[in-house]
């Protein structure tokens, strides 16, 4: 192994292909994005120069806001709800002594699997006002609490945030029941012997294990909240108005219902740039705390 | 010898992509020197001249295939498609369409067509559409076609306005006549609970608590689509400004002024009172149109071309109804004034086209055996063209009384879908969406109407 890496042209020729396809299909498409949000670009055509004008409009259009505070409540909604359901199936799943771990590990996956757009309906058919099931059991227990949950111009943004959170909570808990798995059973030993009850055993040794595992599940929930659309668009088409609009959704009527190619692409590539960002910030905070604090004192040191 | 292999795989590997991202160069629709071309090498529409020569085309007997997106959702879509077709193989034997059903995508896809030099041969296109493609010379000028074709000559007077574009060119040969929206009502059920046909928005709301009082739902909506909220506003506004929407599309006038301002408040009164039903924001078209033949609704607003299925569902129990207005006597003189309308699009043709003439004369023909079908088989006669034919089936009473009332039409505004200005558009169906939650005000409405019309 030490001989193939120290084999240059080699490793040159086995990263050609992915660095070509990641160039042409990644890298210039992003760059393109930023590019073209200095144009007034109707899709076709070349556009004409107008500077950060696509910018200037972007920040004090209305819908910007709302796309950004929708963003901010649709990324913290799923979080909040994967990783806690997540987690807690997942912990207690991994209990071996628990009954119907198989089946239960299975349920909880489906969702996964499933079509956005299958789920979306079902959703859509759960949150009908007038014949879903949702208001239809409220009406059952006698509680009277019928509600419009797609047509409330304050609420309908967590209606669907709930819906993405249903569908992928599987999936981050696939990922930490991984992640369990590969936690050696010494440790767990070594805790009973220490006296650990099972709560204190996860707490100590299974979550802290768990951090790149975490790291990762809140990557996907935190940008996927940011860059939501297909819930809006099949569920809402980002109303009731634009009262569910995301950035994204936000882009695409700007791009394809208004031929606002450039503004669609500033409104892009602001996305692009939320989603670097948080990524950075969740890289900065799952760094390993000694390094951390080594730099904080190195920076401190200078700051003196 | 592992690193001649490891070079002959990557070799191999290389090659392989390449391969895949190359495209078979269609012997059906393109030629190599057109079929490629981007559009970042065109220039606009007025100075386009077709691609091709359809003299030698139509000369020989050569076997040609023409692309063609077009709508074929619907029986309101499919039957004059496949009556076309029909017809088109014994006026053109060596002609093939091909057809590619057209995505309901606002025009995604034939813009990205348009974008990486693919479009069809002959493609339907909305107005909105045909401003960028004649910048970028994706369409094609059909003046002399439609001189030549006598295509120009059957198009109704009254028609007229949708042959033309603003700049008095013809980019698409167009089918449909002027439409309207047209608010429909229950006989039966009105008869039931011996409530009069609003005259004025008054009795209108005194209706809507009658129906609701009995479980009724005054009147479906299929709110999920922004231009039935969009019709519906203009519905309103035109009872006090005969312009409606298209008015503020022509950039004539502002949604500040007392026109869309009251339009705005009536809408949002009569939601308040409970007009559609609860989860109209959500309500796709097959449910609210379900509740409404299904006598759930008593109520229903949709374009004329509801007439055939309305009249073959409920029967005589169906009629439609003039506007309501603000008093009796805007009622009456609203009568002429309706919301609607026409616009210059339909078939519209690629100049790139390897036979861009031949498929130009059967983009005419197509258009004109579409309004042969409609009055033919769909009951219609509100086509674009003056057409020879009889039609199969006695109009329904609604449509022959709509069509009476045609001359005494003296206003007729625009379809959503056949405004112009891109960035209102979009505006006035989501606003009007929005219209339909009981706490958005009519001021922030205006606001965001006025935001748009100012971009």
């Amino acid at each position: 192994m030490k001989k193939f890496y120290s084999n240059k042209p080699a490793i040159i020729l086995f990263a050609v292909p992915a660095l070509f396809v990641f160039t042409v299909f990644v890298f210039y498409p992003i760059v393109q994005v930023f590019n073209k949000s200095f144009y007034d670009w109707n899709g076709l055509g070349t556009g004409t120069f107008i500077g950060f004008e696509n910018y200037t409009k972007l920040f004090k259009d209305t819908v910007f806001k709302i796309s950004n505070k929708n963003a901010l409540i649709f990324a913290g909604t799923i979080t909040i709800f994967q990783m806690t359901l997540a987690s807690t199936f997942a912990l207690v799943l991994s209990n071996q002594r628990v009954k119907g771990r198989e089946f239960l590990r299975i349920a909880y996956f489906i969702p996964v699997v499933l079509s956005v757009t299958v789920v979306c309906q079902l959703w859509l058919a759960i949150f009908n006002s007038d014949s879903g099931l949702l208001n239809t059991i409220f009406q059952r227990l006698g509680i009277n609490y019928r509600q419009n949950w797609l047509s409330n111009r304050y609420y309908a943004i967590y209606a669907i945030s709930f819906v993405n959170a249903w569908q992928w909570m599987g999936y981050q808990f696939a990922l930490l029941m991984a992640g369990i798995k590969s936690i050696p059973n010494d440790y767990y030993e070594a805790a009973k012997i220490d006296g650990a009850s099972t709560f204190l055993a996860h707490m100590k040794v299974t979550i802290p294990l768990l951090k790149e595992t975490y790291k990762i599940c809140l990557t996907i929930s935190l940008t996927g909240g940011v860059k939501a659309f297909t819930e809006m668009f099949i569920m809402t088409k980002g109303g009731p108005g634009n009262s569910t609009y995301t950035l994204t959704y936000l882009m695409y009527k700007a791009a394809f219902r208004e031929f606002r190619y450039g503004y669609g692409m500033a409104s892009a590539s602001i996305l692009v740039i939320q989603c670097l960002i948080i990524i950075l910030v969740i890289n900065w905070l799952f760094r390993d705390r000694e390094g951390r604090d080594a730099k904080w004192g190195r920076i401190k040191e200078k700051a003196n | 010898m592992k690193r001649v292999t490891a070079l002959l795989l990557i070799f191999v590997l290389c090659l392989s992509m390449f391969a895949a991202c190359s495209k078979k160069p269609s012997q059906e629709t393109k030629t190599p020197d057109t079929g490629k071309q981007t559009n970042q090498d065109k220039e606009p529409a007025k100075d386009k001249e077709p691609a091709g020569d359809s003299t030698e085309d139509v000369a020989t007997d050569e076997e040609i295939t023409l692309s063609i997106y077009a709508q074929y959702a619907d029986d309101d879509t499919k039957v004059p498609y496949d009556y076309a077709v029909e017809e088109l193989k014994k006026a053109y034997p060596n002609v093939t369409l091909k057809l590619e059903v057209q995505a309901q995508d606002d025009g995604q896809k034939l813009m990205t067509y348009a974008a990486t030099g693919n479009l069809p041969d002959i493609y339907q296109v909305a107005l909105a559409q045909i401003e960028n493609f004649k910048q970028s010379g994706n369409i094609m000028v059909l003046n002399d076609i439609a001189k030549a074709t006598g295509f120009e000559d059957k198009v109704f007077d009254s028609a007229k306005n949708i042959l033309y574009n603003e700049d008095g060119n013809i980019y698409a040969f167009p089918y449909a006549g002027n439409e309207y929206v047209v608010w429909y009502y229950n006989k039966a059920i009105f008869e039931k609970y011996n409530v009069e046909v609003p005259k004025t928005f008054d009795q209108l709301l005194e209706a809507i608590q009658i129906f609701r009082d009995n479980d009724i739902i005054p009147m479906s909506i299929f709110g999920a689509e922004g231009w039935i909220t969009a019709a519906m506003y203009d519905v309103i506004a035109t009872r006090w400004d005969a312009g409606g929407i298209a008015k503020l599309d022509d950039g004539k006038g502002s949604a500040s002024e007392d026109a869309y301002l009251n339009a705005a408040k009536m809408m949002n009164t009569l939601v308040k009172a409970g007009l559609f039903q609860s989860s109209a924001s959500s309500t796709n078209y097959d449910q609210a149109a379900q509740l409404f033949l299904n006598g759930e609704s008593a109520m229903f607003i949709n374009g004329q071309w509801f007439i055939t299925d309305a009249a073959a569902t409920l029967g005589d129990d169906v009629d439609w109804m003039y506007y309501p207005s603000y008093d009796e006597a805007s009622y009456e003189a609203g009568k002429a004034v309706w919301s609607g309308g026409g616009a210059a699009a339909g078939y519209a043709v690629n100049p790139d086209s390897q036979h861009a003439e031949l498929a130009a004369e059967v983009a005419a023909f197509i258009s004109e055996k579409y309004c042969e079908a409609k009055v033919k088989y769909r009951g219609t006669p509100l086509v674009a063209l003056d057409v020879d034919v009889q039609p199969e089936m006695e109009f329904p009473a609604m449509m022959q009384k709509l069509q009476a009332d045609i001359p005494n039409q003296t206003s007729i505004t625009k379809f959503a879908w056949h405004l112009t200005n891109a960035i209102f558009k979009t505006a006035i169906e989501d606003q009007t969406k929005y219209l339909l939650v009981e706490d958005y005000s009519p001021e922030e409405f205006i606001t965001e109407i006025n935001n748009a019309l100012a971009q």
